[in-house]
């Protein structure tokens, strides 16, 4: 038999149907949503089980102030109407490079004095004091980002320069650097590592003809530094009695310590340590950062080369 | 069965001996050869039964009379079916009982598959996942797996850690190794290597040898600085590094250094120093230069910041069993360790060379003090009642088995104490308490119940 059209079919439902409640919730496969959301949470188990502890991390310095320079004063030793004269020009370079220049955000240099006889050295030479001023520097400002040693007979010449940007840039650190040179000049068999990039310095020093030299050097803040400057002020190296005290102390550290040395950068000399004589080093010319009065022990000789340098430097900070 | 049949001599039936024929199913079948060989007719059974009961002949075997006979065939329907496979398949799903009845001839898939067939859907379900339970334990303890899950750093986190042990103390040319210093060594190797094993970490086995690059040298017995030095080069996953003297034995291989120790590491370790200070260090540092983070006592607080790990005897810092992380602060110590110009003013005074120049620097140094933790001595570092025993017994210091303590250090052993003895000692305890269910019932049970009885001692 044949039909045109096939049988319509049933309008009345088939009886035992159970009506789903929800389409997508049959039985099955609630087994199936069951099974994944067991596998989810094993899942979110794994990754958020306790993974130890998390790494330290340390302390990242806002900037601010971007450089501290740090002078340690021998108030006993020399007068004060010259040590007032060097404070005047540390005091004005660090405001030459605070608020008139920038426009919003000022972040000032700031400068730090120590003092000998404000630190218990244990019977050290006095000259230590320069170490642990640097050290104190890193406490009162925790958060900047470079600090700068200058001793106390010297001279910022350039208020032009600044340290970010002429010594401590990544960039130009990399040409200042002298590479895969003799630390201790001029035998010593410890060169500077030849691999090191501009950002791996924290710790920028020059050498004048005796060696190594600690009249003007940078330091990057951070746990390297403080490890750096307590190693450094070891009561054991106080009481070694070094030659020149802290000097020697620094390339006995330099020669023997690799995590020093990795972190080293020897720049040339008339980056930011010239001299006002030049029978110990590189001599000041027009247009340097600093001028040290080397070999000067009294006032009265300090006072005397100071004097040479004196017009030079106001003349200069009021020009710009 | 056959023989409770006497012979029927019924002439012309042909059954010159019934017992033969009468198979033991009760059933006899016609044989051709019967009546092929002397011509009589085959005859079935009730015919026979008939013939012989209404014969003439006086028999001491009457019809129906027999218990077999009566029963037979009760009886034989309840036996078992043995070749019910082939002669009754329909009646298997009836009869469930009968498979495990089933006869040698039937092969065990068949078998297997006969019972799987007669499961319920349920019950198959439930079976294979018990099935499956099973072997994922298997799996799981008994094959490489749980070494490498244990292992992985980001499951168990065993790579994370590795053991140093200094090995061949002293030894090697220098002077003659006996019998039981091989023994010490030979047993502690094969602890460390143990326990290494069971939790996936890495052991590194150093030889301390004098060697002539320290021989003269002022750096002898710094070579700790650089075996830790070595080993953060050669596994480069290593987050933790322990070091281990020779004379030392883990008594409790059951427990991983994450849960005894490193992940709740801020819960165990005490940074300041005061808990417990044998050397009367000032602590903390109070200098006016120094930020609030190294004048504190206890560093910034974070177990993160804690880079080295260890524990202080009757007379200080010990350096038999101690912790070092992985970080740039490892890598300063590991450099200012030695030192010449501290070594050459303080050689007179250091005894302990590495260990008290380690007592200076955490004295002087700021730095050193913020990421140094100790933890108590019994955690990692238990002494036997020999060592330290100036003042008799004291719990902060010497091993108890009450408290199941981790590790047990011999130290100091070598000067006029028995190694070999305690090392023995200590190896039989820790076996002894370490002993699994199936020992401890024969040991604790078994054999003292034996005891008791017999009054001998028996060995299971």
């Amino acid at each position: 038999m044949h039909f045109a059209y096939p049988p319509r079919k049933s309008s009345n439902p088939p009886p035992y149907l159970r009506a789903a409640k929800l389409p997508g919730l049959r039985r099955s496969r609630l087994k199936v949503i069951a099974a994944a959301g067991f596998a989810f949470l094993v899942l979110i188990y794994l990754l958020t089980r306790p993974a130890g502890h998390g790494h330290y991390k340390s302390y990242v310095p806002t900037g601010n102030p971007p450089v501290v320079i740090v002078t340690a004063f021998d108030e006993m030793k020399y007068d004060k109407p010259y040590l007032d004269m060097i404070k005047d020009n540390r005091i004005q370079y660090a405001e030459k490079h605070g608020t008139g220049k920038c426009a919003d955000l000022c972040l000032g240099y700031k400068t730090f004095f120590g003092k000998v006889g404000d630190y218990d050295l244990k019977g050290a030479p006095s000259s230590w004091t320069n170490v642990v001023a640097v050290r104190h520097a890193l406490t009162e400002f925790p958060d900047c980002k470079f600090i700068w040693y200058l001793d106390q007979h010297a001279f910022i010449m350039n208020p032009e320069l600044t340290i970010e940007e002429h010594v401590m840039k990544a960039s130009k650190l990399e040409d200042l650097m002298i590479k895969d040179y003799p630390v201790v000049p001029p035998d010593s068999i410890i060169k500077t590592f030849s691999h090191l990039k501009g950002q791996d310095i924290d710790f920028v020093v020059t050498q004048d003809k005796d060696g190594m030299s600690a009249n003007s050097y940078v330091i990057r803040n951070g746990d390297w530094a403080r490890f750096f400057l307590e190693t450094w002020f070891d009561p054991l190296y106080r009481s070694y009695n070094f030659q020149r005290a802290e000097t020697h102390a620094l390339e006995h550290i330099v020669q023997w310590h690799p995590t020093v040395l990795a972190r080293l950068g020897l720049v040339p000399q008339r980056t930011l340590n010239t001299y006002s004589r030049g029978d110990k080093g590189v001599e000041y010319q027009e247009g340097d950062f600093t001028v040290i009065f080397n070999g000067c022990s009294s006032t009265k000789e300090c006072d005397a080369e100071a004097q040479r340098y004196v017009e030079r430097w106001r003349s200069e900070f009021k020009s710009t | 069965m056959s023989l409770s049949r006497s012979p029927s001599p019924v002439p012309g039936g042909g059954w010159s001996s019934p017992g033969l024929n009468i198979s033991t199913s009760g059933r006899s079948s016609p044989t051709r050869g019967y009546s092929g060989a002397n011509g009589t007719p085959v005859m079935w059974e009730s015919a026979r039964l008939k013939r012989a009961g209404d014969s003439g002949y006086p028999s001491f075997s009457t019809q129906n009379k027999g218990f077999f006979t009566r029963h037979m065939r009760r009886l034989s329907s309840s036996l078992p079916r043995f070749n019910a496979g082939n002669f009754y398949p329909d009646e298997k799903k009836d009869k469930p009982s009968q498979g495990s009845w089933s006869g040698p001839k039937v092969p065990l898939l068949g078998r297997l598959r006969g019972i799987l067939a007669r499961m319920g859907r349920k019950m198959k379900i439930r079976l294979m996942m018990l099935l499956l339970l099973i072997l994922s334990i298997v799996l799981f303890y008994n094959t490489p797996l749980v070494y490498y899950w244990r292992r992985s750093p980001w499951l168990g986190g065993g790579q994370k850690f590795v053991i140093i042990l200094a090995a061949n103390v002293g030894g090697g040319v220098m002077e003659w190794k006996g019998a039981r210093e091989w023994a010490i060594e030979r047993d502690s190797v094969r602890n460390k290597k143990k326990y290494v094993a069971k939790w996936g970490y890495d052991l590194e086995i150093v030889d301390m040898s004098t060697k002539k690059r320290y021989a003269h040298e002022w750096r002898e017995s710094w070579e700790k600085v650089d075996f830790i030095r070595s080993s953060l080069r050669k596994y480069p996953k290593a987050e933790w590094i322990w070091w281990l003297d020779l004379n030392t034995f883990i008594m409790e291989p059951t427990y991983s250094l994450q849960d005894h120790i490193f992940n709740n590491l801020e819960k165990h370790v005490y940074r300041d120093i005061n808990e417990y200070n044998p050397l009367n260090i000032t602590h903390p540092i109070t200098d006016d230069f120094l930020d609030a983070e190294s004048r504190s006592p206890v560093g910034d607080g974070n177990a993160n910041s804690v880079n080295l790990i260890l524990s202080q005897d009757c007379s200080g810092f010990n350096l038999g069993s101690f912790f070092v992380r992985r970080s740039p602060w490892i890598d300063r110590l590991l450099d200012v360790w030695w030192d010449p110009v501290a070594y050459e003013q303080k050689h007179m005074e250091w005894e302990h060379k590495e260990q008290d120049a380690l007592e200076q620097l955490y004295t002087t140094q700021p730095w050193i003090r913020k990421h140094t933790a100790f933890l108590p001595q019994r955690m990692i570092n238990s002494f036997p009642t020999g060592a330290c025993s100036e003042n008799g017994n004291d719990t902060r210091i010497h091993y108890d088995k009450k408290d199941r303590d981790f590790l047990v250090n011999m130290a100091g052993c070598e000067w006029g104490r028995d190694c070999w003895g305690e090392m023995y000692n200590f190896r039989e305890l820790s076996y002894y308490l370490n002993r699994n269910p199936w020992e401890r019932f024969k040991e604790d049970l078994v054999a003292v119940a034996w005891y008791k009885l017999t009054g001998r001692k028996v060995k299971l």
